[in-house]
């Protein structure tokens, strides 16, 4: 059909020209020419050929323009390919250090930091609770000293960096720490990029542990790190909304895109009541989602979040500028739906999970390794986690051209369907309350649960077919080799020890109490943070301070 | 039949254990799920609660250290009841795990349905006691 009119192929080859000239010409590509291997060449975006799809410059329009449905910038990977951004953390920060050079080493272009549990929780290395997993699981962190051990020696100048601090109780002093160590090596703040993960849903709904703070205190710490960083560090993303985690907990990929935007909304309506510009904060918002199973439901998601969130954005405050409105993300793929059994397979399952987070627009990505129901990932697994986005980026050709499955049928009515979903599930936590009563309610915790046992309930009935697990389960009785952490404890001890030791008690007490007035006065908390990390102040020094302001709280879970 | 279901140490991981809950609970067992807690505390509850089954949960690696804690402690209290342990146990671990007292490991992979063993719910229903190893 040819249609005349707004939608009509005058229009669209008009626009297409502009977008050309106007946006795709300021990013420079990564080489002269992108061809398949066969010669044929590959245009930067293709098109409806006679222009007649219905509603193309109000649905989907062009990559990094409005409404984003293709893609948050105008060239995408002809222009910059996507960080290569492992995960790494576990030792002492010594040990760390070390993986993160041997990570570097072998092409990743970005390093992603995880601690263990005494430093999520908020405990020292030598605290008693802290004896069997300091170290495990992620690295141990007790001070400013550790920081300044765990990135001797790496570019954080130039290089950006993940601090996967969940909880925000946890995010503001890691921000902090990480902030200091820059200074005392000269780095002006400016220069800082990377992101916090900060994500009160971590610490409310994702994961259970002693001492977590209430939704509402840690929803304040969680604003009070952006609130900061938007006005002290211009290349950190403050925040990274945790779709991951909360589908690894269970969520549907609707419930992931519904709870990330919902929560987002928040925290914009939160900084604006602050005094700060929605622009200023929508720019400064990054996201982190999952690439689960289903191939064209995950690429259509990430389409539907970006097109959802400009949206959305619009309709409550009003015309942004462009860069605050388009959603940006960083991907890992799905660890819930690796199997234990016959380990290897989970290769396949990184690769294609990666691919579909390509295919939906991500601008960083980390491939979960293939031993990681048992382990955390060994060298060897590392490497080959790393590889499979090195033969994504370099051999597939998919990055070659722009939102590749743009005009499918299918995955625009997945992005259709996706984006109505979303849009019908947020409006109902807005009517319940928002984001942190839904949490506080256990409202959010019930949901997870129901999600999650339905698809248990459905690979235990063969409805959700699974290879190794319900289908073709013969074989390969090997486990992988497990890769076992050091712990941490006495190794952090001697540390702890000769930091308590030189540090000023006095000034270490005064900090700590200037850090509870701000607490109680509800100024902002981070300078005061700041103080007492370079005062010497421990992690869990710190971290009393929150939980004696806040109280207990128990997760309304079972 | 009562079961205990706690997350080992600081573990903050809880899908598993609610899915134990829930599987125990459709099994018939009453159920009390305590959260996280550290080896003295499980041996407590369990001592105070009468528990006949205390199903620990661990995906942090922390059960090295904590599981002889928690046999330690349930020995000086004179408490004897299977423990199961479930989460992130590579299969190489398991023969020390035994070794140790640990009834039954539920380590990636291993089906829930093989609960039922362990409230009595095997074959046709059978009643048994738990006061032994099976």
């Amino acid at each position: 059909m040819s249609r005349q009119g707004p939608d009509g192929p005058q229009d669209l080859a008009r626009e297409f020209r502009r977008w050309l000239g106007e946006r795709h010409a300021r990013s420079p590509e990564r080489a002269p020419r992108f061809e398949t291997v066969s010669g044929i060449p590959l245009p930067p975006l293709a098109v409806p050929a006679d222009g007649s799809a219905r509603d193309y410059l109000r649905d989907l329009g062009f990559p990094g323009a409005p409404p984003y449905t293709r893609g948050a910038h105008p060239a995408m990977y002809r222009s910059r390919l996507w960080t290569i951004r492992p995960l790494a953390g576990f030792g002492t920060p010594e040990d760390t250090n070390a993986r993160f050079r041997f990570l570097l080493a072998q092409g990743a272009t970005g390093l992603s930091l995880t601690f263990d549990y005494p430093t999520l929780r908020g405990y020292d290395s030598d605290d008693p609770e802290a004896r069997a997993e300091a170290g495990r699981g992620g690295v141990a962190v007790d001070c400013l000293e550790d920081v300044d051990v765990l990135f001797a020696g790496i570019p954080v100048d130039t290089l950006s960096v993940s601090l996967v601090t969940c909880n925000p109780g946890m995010a503001i002093i890691l921000l902090a720490m990480y902030a200091s160590m820059a200074r005392r090596r000269n780095i002006p703040a400016e220069r800082l990029a990377g992101t916090s993960q900060n994500d009160f849903l971590m610490e409310t709904a994702v994961t259970t542990a002693p001492r977590a703070l209430p939704p509402a205190g840690a929803f304040r710490l969680e604003c009070d790190a952006i609130e900061h960083a938007i006005e002290h560090l211009p290349r950190w993303n403050p925040i990274s909304f945790v779709g991951y985690n909360l589908r690894e907990a269970g969520a549907t990929a609707v419930e992931e895109l519904a709870l990330c935007l919902a929560h987002a909304l928040a925290v914009l309506r939160e900084l604006r009541r602050r005094g700060l510009a929605p622009d200023r904060v929508a720019a400064r918002l990054s996201f982190f989602f999952s690439a689960h199973r289903t191939f064209f439901e995950e690429i259509a998601k990430c389409r539907a979040a970006r097109r959802l969130w400009h949206r959305l954005l619009g309709e409550e405050f009003g015309e942004l500028p462009a860069r605050a409105r388009a959603l940006r993300f960083h991907v890992q793929t799905s660890g819930v739906t690796l199997t234990a059994q016959q380990p290897l397979g989970n290769v396949v399952r990184g690769a294609y999970q990666a691919l579909a987070a390509v295919l939906g627009g991500a601008q960083s990505l980390h491939v979960s390794a293939h031993d990681e129901a048992y382990c955390l990932p060994s060298e060897s697994s590392a490497r080959l986690a790393l590889r499979i986005q090195q033969i994504i980026q370099h051999e597939s050709g998919v990055t070659e051209t722009v939102d590749p499955l743009g005009g499918s049928y299918l995955v625009e009515r997945l992005t259709d369907e996706l984006e109505e979903r979303a849009r019908a599930l947020g409006a109902e936590i807005d009517a319940r309350g928002g984001i942190v009563r839904v949490t506080e309610t256990g409202w959010l915790h019930a949901r997870l649960t129901a999600s999650a046992e339905a698809y248990r309930a459905g690979v235990k009935a063969g409805r959700l077919p699974l290879v190794g697990v319900n289908r073709f389960s013969e074989g390969d009785p090997a486990p992988p080799e497990v890769f076992a952490e050091p712990s941490a404890v006495a190794r952090q001890a001697v540390r702890l020890r000769r930091v308590r030791a030189a540090r000023e008690t006095q000034a270490v007490a005064r900090a700590l109490d200037a850090l509870a007035q701000a607490l109680r006065s509800d100024r902002n908390t981070f300078d005061a943070i700041t103080a007492a990390v370079e005062a010497g102040a421990t992690l869990r020094e710190v971290h009393e301070r929150f939980r004696v302001h806040y109280g207990p709280w128990t997760l309304p879970l079972v | 039949m009562k079961a205990l279901v706690a997350i080992l140490g600081l573990d903050s991981h809880w899908r598993g254990a609610v899915a134990v809950v829930r599987t125990l609970r459709e099994l018939g067992a009453e159920v009390l799920y305590l959260g996280n807690q550290f080896p003295e505390e499980i041996a407590e509850s369990a001592l105070q609660e009468a528990a006949d089954l205390i199903c620990l949960s661990t995906l942090s690696g922390g059960h090295r250290d904590l599981l002889p804690e928690v046999f330690q402690a349930l020995g000086a209290r004179g408490v004897r009841v299977p423990v199961l342990v479930g989460g992130t146990i590579p299969p190489q671990e398991v023969p020390a795990l035994r070794a140790l007292g640990v009834a039954d490991v539920f380590g990636p992979g291993r089906p829930l349905d093989e609960l039922a063993l362990w409230v009595g719910r095997d074959g046709g229903g059978r009643d048994r006691t738990l006061r032994s190893e099976p």
